[in-house]
């Protein structure tokens, strides 16, 4: 199978909906004269035309708004944030009208956007480097994808913007460059709602999500040499949901870690601590570890960001300290 | 003024009238929730600018009374049953009165937060240039939500893309106790247009055919690929800003003055001196309004609340 980049997997996924569908239109901040910020949409105005791909004004409101106005009436439009962050400066028309207008109005519209969120520390500070997934995993009405291989980033995108609710695409700004074998054909559709094993084990469930699951592949290749086959769970979207596949895991395994490039109170692992509380913790043989953010903005300087990123290093250790 | 177009709009008027009277003796009786603003004072401009609109237009209306589901023609039982979060509405109690939707008539719904029309309304109208349709947009807002930034962005983001969106502003002079001149540094909103190169007009709100006429030229603007407009009918609300209003922030004196320029009576006169309103008339129109607010508020007192557990249902499509 061809090999090619996260970046190139989220640019084709839109080039072949685009393709497929005259409904699908593209927009945001340098979208379209300067193909993206991180280039991945260059190109694309020259080939679908300036009316369905093209550059905003710096109004993160009304552009986002707009994506739900123009869902509402039969368009689906992709909208590309610069930065996941501004998905806060948007937050009313995330929140309460993109999550919340089908639901107040009775079910008697359907809102399909996509906003696309370039998510993840990469030495741009407080602003521009969050993984703010787990604030709208709270929110109802608001599906979340956040993929970690290439494969993962076309497939999703793809089934993403054929749903008919709004969905948040958070793609990890360190993951572009990354490559993976990506199927051809334009049929190629991951689900929502899937979680992967990337990793099968039995000694531990490790979760890691989005650019955690590299680094929890290479924590979980070490414990391998040191004898532990731990199971790695890239649940790939956070709503839908898929709890089952974590369950399952625990059940054989009794331990879990949870990785995430976000803040630790109230992110991903909370919820699957309190899930397993309910639901599984006569399996649970060691306390649940998150391996998280520890509670501060995502400081600028290399230094002070690696030290509160999650690396494979605190992953491994976490792991090492349950299986000890 | 077409004559047919002119007695409509005043059978809307008058249905609206009286619809929103019902509609607070329901609420001070206790027969249905409270969460409803009045528009009394406001349903001529109300009515007008609706009347400018095709029936395949969009439609994004603000909280200020009935006059535009009465205007576009929803049924008055549905109406009825989403003020009560019954059964029969639109929503099914998902959004009670404030969320007042009509997807055959491009009813698209109403932002809770205020302000949170425009960036929906820009996208209706994004949609519409998209797939080449003519259509138009009218958003309604107050003098209050002008200053939101959404407004601020929106306009400028229609513009830019001469989006057919057509902004419509009823500065009533008060934001709940707020009066314009403390909210809002400029004195006539429709100034703000210059700030977003679109043409931005003054009208007297509580005079039909200049609504009529200034909607309808921005309206065909829109449609003919000019862009965005705003129209701002200055007009004044003249009951509290919600019922049971203690309204203690405006004089006496003030709303007493108001009512005097209650565009009831005005239109009625108008109409009057046209020949176009006989004693005969009105005394229909009123015997018709009573009857069918009659019919809706049996119907809707004869619907059943939700089931609990739809709570559950149309989160996702």
């Amino acid at each position: 199978m061809r090999t090619i980049s996260y970046a190139q997997a989220i640019k084709e996924a839109i080039e072949e909906e685009m393709r497929r569908d005259p409904t699908v239109i593209l927009y945001g901040e340098d979208v379209a004269n300067f193909g993206g910020i991180f280039r991945i949409t260059s190109g694309l105005k020259e080939q679908f035309g300036e009316q369905r791909v093209f550059d905003t004004p710096i109004s993160e409101n009304a552009f986002v708004g707009a994506g739900v106005g123009a869902a509402l009436t039969g368009l689906r439009p992709i909208v590309e944030l610069q930065f996941a962050d501004f998905l806060f400066t948007a937050g009313d028309e995330i929140v309460l009208k993109a999550g919340m207008w089908r639901y107040g109005h009775g079910g008697a519209y359907q809102v399909p956007l996509v906003v696309r969120c370039p998510s993840g520390a990469a030495g741009v500070g407080p602003e521009h480097g969050q993984c703010p997934e787990s604030f709208f995993m709270h929110a109802p009405g608001l599906r979340i994808v956040c993929p970690a291989t290439a494969a993962d980033a076309k497939g999703l995108l793809k089934s993403a913007i054929r749903d008919n609710n709004p969905v948040l695409y958070f793609e990890h700004k360190l993951l572009y460059a990354t490559k993976g074998e990506v199927p051809e054909g334009a049929d190629y559709l991951v689900p929502l709602g899937k979680a992967s094993v990337r990793r099968q084990g039995d000694a531990l469930t490790l979760v890691a999500i989005s650019a955690m699951v590299p680094k929890a592949m290479a924590a979980a290749e070490r414990l391998a040499s040191e004898g532990h086959h731990i199971e790695v769970i890239d649940p790939r979207s956070l709503n839908p949901f898929d709890r089952p596949a974590i369950i399952e895991s625990v059940k054989k395994t009794g331990k879990i870690v949870v990785a995430e490039e976000s803040y630790k109170t109230l992110g991903v692992g909370a919820e699957i601590g309190a899930m397993l509380m309910e639901q599984a913790l006569e399996y649970l043989d060691r306390p649940l570890k998150r391996v998280a953010i520890p509670d501060v903005p995502i400081p600028t300087s290399p230094v002070l960001e690696k030290f509160v990123i999650p690396s494979e290093e605190s992953i491994y250790a976490a792991c090492r300290e349950l299986l000890n | 003024m077409d004559k047919q177009i002119a007695l409509d709009i005043y059978k809307k008027i008058i249905l609206s009238r009286r619809l929103e009277e019902r509609v607070a003796e329901l609420i001070k009786a206790g027969q249905v929730g409270g969460f409803m603003h009045p528009g009394v004072g406001q349903e001529a401009l109300q009515c007008a600018a609706i009347a400018a609109l095709r029936k395949d237009d969009y439609l994004l209306y603000a909280h200020r009374g009935v006059a535009y589901w009465v205007a576009r023609g929803i049924p008055l039982d549905k109406v009825l049953c989403d003020l009560a979060c019954k059964e029969g509405g639109t929503n099914h109690g998902k959004g009670g009165v404030m969320r007042v939707v009509y997807p055959e008539l491009g009813v698209l719904g109403e932002s809770g937060t205020l302000g949170g029309c425009f960036p929906i309304a820009s996208g209706a109208g994004l949609s519409i240039k998209v797939k080449g349709e003519d259509r138009v947009v009218l958003c309604f807002f107050g003098d209050g939500t002008s200053n939101r930034g959404t407004f601020h962005e929106s306009a400028n983001f229609c513009a830019v893309r001469k989006l057919p969106v057509v902004f419509l502003c009823e500065n009533n002079g008060w934001a709940v106790s707020m009066p314009t001149e403390r909210s809002t540094a400029v004195k006539d909103i429709a100034d703000r247009a210059k700030g977003y190169a679109m043409p931005g007009e003054v009208v007297d709100g509580n005079d039909v055919e200049q609504v009529y006429k200034a909607v309808s030229e921005a309206i065909a603007r829109a449609r003919h690929g000019a862009g965005p407009s705003l129209v701002e009918a200055k007009t004044y609300r003249l009951w509290g800003h919600w019922i049971g209003d203690p309204d203690s922030y405006r004089s006496r004196e003030e709303v007493e003055k108001q009512w005097r320029r209650d565009p009831i009576p005005i239109y009625e006169k108008k109409l009057g001196d046209e020949k176009i309103l006989t004693e005969a008339i009105k005394q229909e129109v009123e015997a018709d309004a009573r009857a069918q607010i009659d019919r809706a508020v049996e119907f809707m007192q004869k619907q059943p609340f939700p089931k609990p557990e739809s709570a559950l249902e149309d989160l996702y499509a």
